[in-house]
């Protein structure tokens, strides 16, 4: 290779040298500041540094440790201006893993020590994610630091605000946790459904929740006492939780409000399809039709269209890339399987990253709206975002590259580039809200 | 009917095709073909390709597309070059180019099994396959003369050969499989160690050309070496190497350069008296990928827009041809800038004894064809991970051609021309 070890201790080193020299006279002090240093995770922090020498050289770097001891960390390189500062909502970064200017880019470029972890905050109510802002004198590039931390912050990234009200759920069939926000309310109602990967993620249904909402974390396999696997998808489930959600005291009739991602997004969109309790659906990165598994409702029977097996690709990395996995829904003898969204009363978002290494996600929405329009319905939108993958999240989430699943014997490539990625995030959460608040808010009749 | 797999030929040198052919399947049967390998330090090397049988329940490899696995589409080599590591960024070398093959062996299933069941299943059939570094009859001489180290390689026949120069990356040691490639294709090849090796000293301050000169001086005044030039096979910071020797020995008539610098990096180079001092080097812009691997390929842009001329080296002085071979997407370096602007700069001084091939999709690390894309390694005492770049299939492609190409170019500027005369 061109770099040997030598060349970058003896830049490193010498740079290091040149700057450790403290004049006689006082010694500006450095100060790091991350504000708002408590916050939901969905808010930015202002990130400054002042006190620094003028021109000077330093690493940033975010680490945090999850609840399962992983660690997550991520690092840019700046330079100080004239007057010793940064600023990160306008100074740009060098390198590192991210390279402009990026105010949260520390956050979302977060990567994981160990291989294919996937950033995900279990606990939502009793403790937030611990982020420790170091900075150091140099440019710190290997793994190992052995510089002295300049400065130092802590950072609280919250999922949940005072007043949130967390109940589980064990009523008829349905399993989840409900999160109300503070107050009498009523509140508008959303279910959240996650994807293939089974048992209940809370994450974004409690941040919902601190936005205003009244939101059922729904689980619909590998969770307490329902099926360990998916082999079928059934509807009345789905609306059995819907109405257990419209008859809660705190949450307004007569609608309610989905959001959902992945294989979530396909149960999402039958329900927008057949239940008309949702009004709202957000469909994030799933599919327009049945596949793997049959879905149910009363009489109805939803064939799946297949899968083919050889058509799962490898990456570089040993991740599983399975966009070309699903049969095709525009092919004439799938049509069976293709979910009748002109059925769909209420308004529906597409959101869709059109680097999703996982599903045809674009496609899929594609032929969304093209069936809407071509039964005279304009109910549907799409948003899609070049450069995002499959996993599109609350903002500043780090982009996972691959993770486990179980179904699996190698980790599932999600795809995304990470800047594009993350702004994916930050504008499709603003689209999310405003979209649920439109939708949702009652329009009170005066009488 | 039984199924058959034939692959042929079953031994052979590692740049040459191997035609592959399952026979007897149902017709329209979907396969999985499996390659594994296991190197002499014993780590296991996999690619997997699903196939569909045709109407009379054959697969050849040459003909039909692989639906699904490492590689998609028509490769009748892909098992070979989109074999991975088991453990994760594991590079595929071989250390001994002699006495000993890399072994193969291609498995089929005839279903299609997800991954998950191959290795609790039987294959239906299989065979083991020789890919070796050298031909019969090729000779390996260990050289230490005067502060020459390295391994001389000489083409199995009687005669004398046209002579090359092999200069690996800057890591130091010795890598012998190009060379002992080459000369099993008639060139008589000297893998010149010039780091980290037998007694030469392990962390160089300085690239002194006399000592590559000598190596150049060797090699001609060899028997078994035909003369009046030689040529130059480099890569990375040997290709800096290559580039200053073309510039100050006429003896060097033909120099490819492989993902190369315009400048000098890290040490300064010395050649009787001259210094040449290296470009200076921004650590900062160095960029980290979604994976956490670390790519230098703009470590050199701050200093490249200031610098004067003076820094990059003056190619317009050899006399020799050039051929450039850059990886698009390599993140090591620049590589297709550095050539660029190399070869503007003849075009300005009125040269045209250079040829450039630029293979997008392509990283760092071209080898020899079929060989895997190694996308990234740990340098010891290093502590991270360096991304060389490279998508399998466009690396793989520009591998088996690059390879043909440089053949043709040593062989067209070191081979005499025999005219008639009438």
């Amino acid at each position: 290779s061109i770099i040997h070890p030598a060349i970058l201790r003896t830049q490193a080193v010498s740079v290091t040298k040149r700057n450790t020299t403290p004049s006689l006279s006082q010694l500006p002090m450095v100060q790091l500041t991350a504000t708002p240093a408590s916050a939901l995770a969905d808010e930015p922090v202002h990130i400054r540094v002042t006190g620094l020498r003028p021109l000077q050289m330093v690493t940033l770097m975010a680490s945090l440790k999850d609840e399962k001891g992983n660690v997550f960390w991520s690092r840019a390189f700046y330079k100080a201006n004239e007057v010793g500062e940064l600023d990160l909502m306008q100074t740009p970064a060098f390198g590192g893993d991210y390279v402009g200017v990026h105010p949260m880019g520390l956050f979302w470029s977060l990567k994981p020590k160990k291989a294919f972890q996937r950033l995900l905050k279990k606990d939502v109510m009793n403790s937030p994610f611990w982020i420790t802002l170091n900075l150091y004198d140099s440019v710190c590039f290997e793994d190992v630091i052995t510089d002295q931390v300049m400065a130092s912050q802590v950072v609280q990234r919250w999922f949940s605000g005072p007043g949130l009200q967390r109940v589980q759920i064990r009523e008829g069939r349905v399993r989840g946790a409900l999160f109300l926000p503070p107050g009498e309310g009523p509140f508008p109602g959303v279910i959240d459904l996650f994807g293939g990967r089974g048992g209940l993620v809370e994450f974004r249904a409690s941040l919902l929740a601190a936005r205003g909402f009244a939101v059922l974390a729904l689980a619909y396999f590998a969770y307490e006492d329902l099926p360990s696997d998916l082999l079928e998808i059934d509807l009345e489930y789905f609306e059995e939780a819907a109405n257990l959600l419209l008859a809660h005291p705190k949450v307004q009739t007569p609608g309610i409000g989905v959001i959902s991602v992945s294989k979530g997004a396909e149960i999402g969109l039958a329900m927008a399809c057949f239940l008309k309790q949702v009004v709202a659906t957000i469909w994030i990165n799933g599919t327009n039709a049945i596949f793997e598994f049959p879905l149910r409702y009363k009489d109805m029977v939803i064939t799946p269209i297949p899968t083919f097996v050889e058509r799962m690709q490898l990456d570089i990395s040993g991740a599983m890339r399975l966009r070309h996995y699903k049969g095709d829904p525009w092919d004439e003898l799938n049509q069976q399987s293709v979910l009748p969204i002109e059925k769909a009363l209420g308004s529906i978002l597409f959101i869709v990253g059109e680097n999703d290494e996982c599903m045809n996600s674009k496609e899929y929405a594609e032929q969304a709206l093209h069936q809407l329009r071509s039964h005279g319905r304009n109910n549907g939108r799409m948003l899609l975002y070049p450069g995002a993958g499959h996993l599109i999240e609350p903002p500043y989430s780090p982009l996972c590259y691959a993770s486990p699943n179980k179904n699996f014997s190698l980790p599932l490539l999600w795809g995304g580039d990470p800047a594009a990625h993350a702004a994916a995030q930050e504008h499709s959460w603003g689209e999310i809200l405003k979209f649920f608040r439109q939708h949702l808010t009652q329009t009170r009749s005066k009488l | 009917m039984m199924i058959q797999l034939t692959a042929t030929p079953t031994s052979a040198l590692i740049d040459e095709p191997v035609h592959i052919r399952a026979t007897g399947l149902p017709p329209f049967q979907i396969v999985v073909l499996q390659a594994t390998l296991k190197d002499e330090m014993g780590n296991l090397f996999h690619s997997h390709a699903y196939y569909k049988a045709n109407e009379v329940g054959e697969v050849d490899l040459e003909r039909a597309p692989s639906l699904g696995g490492d590689y998609v589409g028509v490769h009748p080599m892909g098992l070979f070059w989109s074999l991975k590591p088991e453990n994760i960024l594991t590079k595929l070398l071989k250390r001994d180019v002699m006495s000993s093959p890399f072994l193969v062996q291609i498995k089929l299933y005839d279903s299609n099994l997800p991954l998950i069941h191959i290795p609790t299943t039987a294959p239906k059939v299989s065979l083991t396959l020789e890919r070796w570094y050298t031909a019969p009859g090729t000779k390996r001489i260990q050289v230490r003369e005067g502060h020459i180290r390295g391994t001389l390689f000489l083409p199995p026949g009687e005669g004398r050969f046209p002579g090359v120069i092999d200069l690996f990356a800057g890591v130091g040691g010795l890598i012998e499989s190009r060379a002992s490639l080459l000369a099993s294709h008639g060139f008589a090849t000297l893998a010149l160690a010039y780091c980290d090796y037998e007694d030469l000293p392990s962390q160089p301050e300085k690239t002194d050309l006399e000592y590559f000169e000598e190596a150049v001086n060797f090699l001609l005044r060899h028997p078994k070496v035909l003369g009046p030039g030689v040529g130059i096979v480099s890569i990375s910071k040997g290709a800096e190497i290559g580039l200053s020797m073309a510039i100050h020995l006429k003896q060097v008539t033909a120099t490819v350069l492989i993902n190369g610098p315009n400048f000098v990096i890290r040490i300064p180079q010395v050649y009787r008296g001259q210094i040449s001092q290296p470009l200076p080097f921004s650590p900062q812009l160095l960029s980290i990928n979604a994976l956490g691997l670390a790519e230098f390929q703009h470590n050199f842009e701050e200093a490249r827009n200031e610098a004067n001329e003076n820094f990059l080296l003056p190619i317009e002085k050899a006399q020799g041809h050039f051929l450039f071979i850059v990886g698009e997407d390599d993140k090591n370096l620049n590589s297709k800038a550095y050539a660029k602007q190399a070869t503007e700069q003849l075009r300005r001084n009125g040269k045209n004894n250079w040829t450039l091939l630029s293979y997008p999709g392509a990283g760092h690390l071209l080898e020899a064809p079929y060989s895997p894309l190694c996308c990234a390694s740990k340098i010891s005492s290093l502590h991270l991970f360096i991304h060389w770049g490279g998508e399998v299939t466009p690396h793989a492609i520009a591998q088996e051609h690059s390879w043909k190409e440089i053949k043709k170019f040593l062989r067209k500027h070191l081979l005499p021309v025999v005219t008639s005369q009438l």
